[in-house]
């Protein structure tokens, strides 16, 4: 049988008859496209792919959410923030419900819109609701240079942004390899990844056409069954071994390391960034004395099995029921990238 | 259901349709109160459409039209599906103050000059001012009646298996347009809106074949929120060829960049037509004669099995679901 090169990923995900293996994407946006353009249909039985936490907004946890309420509520400020996260539900309540008792929120689509927004409106403080991982925060910084040399000073950040390679090592044993997300790479290149491999962690750079993501997967399964720990960078057209220098700069120059909470993950040491001491004008924390806050979760919420990969969405009790994409419970159905409602909206039907 | 109304009741998904169930049927309920674009009315023999829309796009200006021609095309439209010729419109203005009085002039001129073309004379109006900031600028109602052509038997109830669908052209123009206007996002890309008056469209083909099931224009929820509501009134499964779907460059590159969906992007010019495949190739080819029109394409078919799902034969060839509209889609884009 002669199979056309176009079509010899698919070929080799499709006819893969080696040993078991897990694979787990970290990104929302190839949870989503994954989903999309339908390649879980293709897979054969060995091979299970897991959706991790690499959604932004799903690994937000509820105290965030609660601080952003109480700055808003408790404080009048102006919250930007880009428009998944108004519906995920912190504590008691979501910034939605906040929204409609009085809390001021603004859907924001980049974080220089929040820095003209706190421009235009002098009188009012505005809190920028900072989150994503190393592909959004470049932006935040530029956010914070751009409020100072401009002598904005109504305007700041609530992070809680991360980085991944942390998360790499916190999830080693629940995945066999890694679809690294192409677009956090092409910012901080591939050299972690050659240390993720020194490790024993294996994964490979991804982009997100549906040939890219198919050419993947067939890398990953003709490199898994000979027994080595692994790294190839299938997205090679965007992604390069130094990454971007200047978002690099960017990163250190305004932001620094710190522990950092991520839903159903826990506290993972130094995974995520904040403001640096010399920023602090801008660190809505310190700006505004938030007090510390632990917040709750729905107690029934699977979220946090979820996003290590321990169950599927379908075996949590609330996914489909009491927590759906119009009334989510949880941050993984909140986003249209979470695999809660990535399974629930393509997921009823097996054809 | 939430104790207050969302951005996504407003949307034409689930929600939308939810409240329409909830409270409107539940106070209004009759039997001329259908699931259509337009009611049908019997009156001294001859079968009349009837229907209204309310427009508070913002902008009001947008590349290819304004919120006049926009309040005509609507309503004409929602006849248009009916099989029914619009004759007459009425319409209600909701006018905030110090709306500079040329851009009135230039909603009116835009809607005589829609209503020539489409047929229809505007008989009777409303005016309302509102104090600043009340109302958006400008808010406009327009109700129309139409005669449905005799023999012509339009609902969303009559999709068949086997019926081929079609759409009248590329999809997502108008939605991608004003969300571009509205300049938030830095998009520079060369879209315009379809808005269009499509009683000359539906005419060409009810000039081919009356033996068409469906008609329907695809307005907020675009035309993946009308295929799921034709699935669910006609008890039916589509199935959908990504690749037959016709979708301008410009909107590909745009819904890529901002991960939407361009089924879910809203049309103004654009029906969704259910017709038995055996007329279906006639359709298109007169359809492609049109103004409105020229790359009208079949994109699927429609199936007894997975009945009230659309489903989507996707680039790489895999079968999965088309998620069904739902959420908080672009707000006031018509």
């Amino acid at each position: 049988m002669s199979i056309e090169k176009k079509d010899l990923a698919r070929h080799i995900v499709t006819s893969y008859a080696g040993p078991k293996i897990r694979i787990m994407e970290v990104c929302g946006t190839h949870t989503h496209e994954i989903f999309r353009y339908g390649i879980r249909q293709l897979l054969p039985p060995a091979v299970d792919l897991i959706s991790g936490p690499g959604c932004p907004v799903c690994v937000t946890p509820p105290g965030f959410i609660d601080e952003a309420i109480y700055l808003a509520l408790e404080k009048g400020a102006v919250i930007c923030t880009f428009g998944d996260l108004i519906r995920v539900p912190g504590s008691a309540q979501s910034l939605a419900d906040a929204r409609s008792r009085g809390a001021a929120v603004q859907v924001v689509y980049s974080q220089l819109d929040a820095v003209k927004y706190a421009a235009a409106h002098r009188d009012k403080e505005v809190v920028f609701l900072s989150v994503g991982f190393e592909t959004t925060t470049p932006g935040a910084c530029l956010a914070v240079l751009q409020a100072r040399d401009e002598g904005i000073t109504n305007f700041s950040l609530l992070t809680a942004n991360k980085t991944m390679p942390q998360a790499y090592e916190a999830l080693k044993d629940s995945a066999d390899a890694f679809l690294y997300p192409g677009h956090v790479q092409a910012i901080m290149g591939t050299e972690i990844c050659e240390k993720l491999k020194a490790d024993g962690i294996s994964g490979v750079v991804t982009g997100f056409t549906a040939r890219e993501l198919l050419t993947a997967l067939a890398v990953v399964l003709t490199e898994f069954p000979k027994g080595k720990p692994f790294f190839k960078n299938c997205y090679p057209r965007v992604v390069t071994a130094a990454g971007s220098v200047s978002g690099q700069k960017l990163l250190s120059q305004v932001m620094e390391a710190c522990d950092t909470e991520w839903r159903g993950l826990g506290v993972i040491p130094q995974s995520g960034l904040t403001l640096r001491p010399e920023f602090a004008a801008y660190d809505a924390r310190v700006k505004f004395a938030v007090p510390p806050m632990d917040g709750r979760s729905n107690p029934a919420c699977r979220c946090g099995d979820i996003l290590r990969g321990d169950c599927r969405p379908p075996q949590c009790p609330l996914f489909g029921k009491v927590c759906t994409p119009e009334h989510p419970v949880g941050a993984c159905m909140v986003s249209r990238e979470g695999a809660c409602s990535a399974y629930y909206q393509y997921g009823g039907l097996t054809l | 259901m939430s104790d207050v109304i969302t951005l996504a009741h407003g949307a034409g998904g689930k929600q939308t349709a939810e409240l329409i169930d909830s409270v409107f049927k539940a106070h209004f309920a009759n039997p001329e109160f259908t699931g259509d674009d337009a009611a049908i009315l019997s009156l001294g023999g001859q079968d009349l459409a009837f229907t209204t829309d309310g427009f508070i796009v913002s902008p009001s200006d947008f590349p290819g039209g304004n919120i006049g021609k926009l309040s005509i095309c609507g309503t004409v439209n929602d006849l248009s599906c009916m099989g029914a010729q619009p004759l007459y419109l009425a319409c209600a203005f909701v006018i905030e103050e110090g709306l500079p009085m040329s851009d009135l002039e230039r909603y009116a001129a835009a809607m005589e000059k829609t209503a020539a073309e489409a047929g229809v004379r505007i008989v009777a109006g409303d005016t309302k001012v509102a104090g600043k900031g009340q109302v958006d600028r400008l808010f406009i109602t327009t109700t129309g009646i139409g005669r449905r052509l005799p023999g012509v038997r339009l609902s969303g109830t009559e999709a068949k298996p086997g019926d081929a669908v079609i759409v009248t052209g590329d999809i997502g123009r108008h939605g991608c347009t004003v969300l571009l206007s509205r300049e938030q996002f830095g998009i520079d890309a060369d879209v315009t809106s379809d808005c269009a008056p499509l009683w000359g469209t539906v005419k060409s083909m009810l000039g081919v074949t009356q033996d068409i099931h469906v008609i329907r224009d695809a307005t907020r929820g675009g035309v993946g929120t009308v295929l799921y509501e034709i699935a669910a009134q006609s008890h039916v499964g589509i199935r959908l060829d990504r690749a037959a779907i016709p979708v301008a460059p410009a909107v590909s590159g745009v819904c890529g960049m901002l991960g939407l969906e361009p089924l879910y992007l809203a049309c103004e010019g654009r029906l969704v037509v259910f017709a038995p495949q055996a007329q279906a190739d006639a359709i298109v080819t007169a359809l492609r004669q049109g103004p409105y029109s020229g790359n009208a394409a079949i994109i699927g078919t429609v199936t007894a099995e997975h009945a009230e799902r659309v489903t989507i034969r996707t680039e790489i060839g895999a079968e999965t679901i088309l998620p069904p509209p739902g959420g908080e889609l672009l707000p006031r884009i018509c």
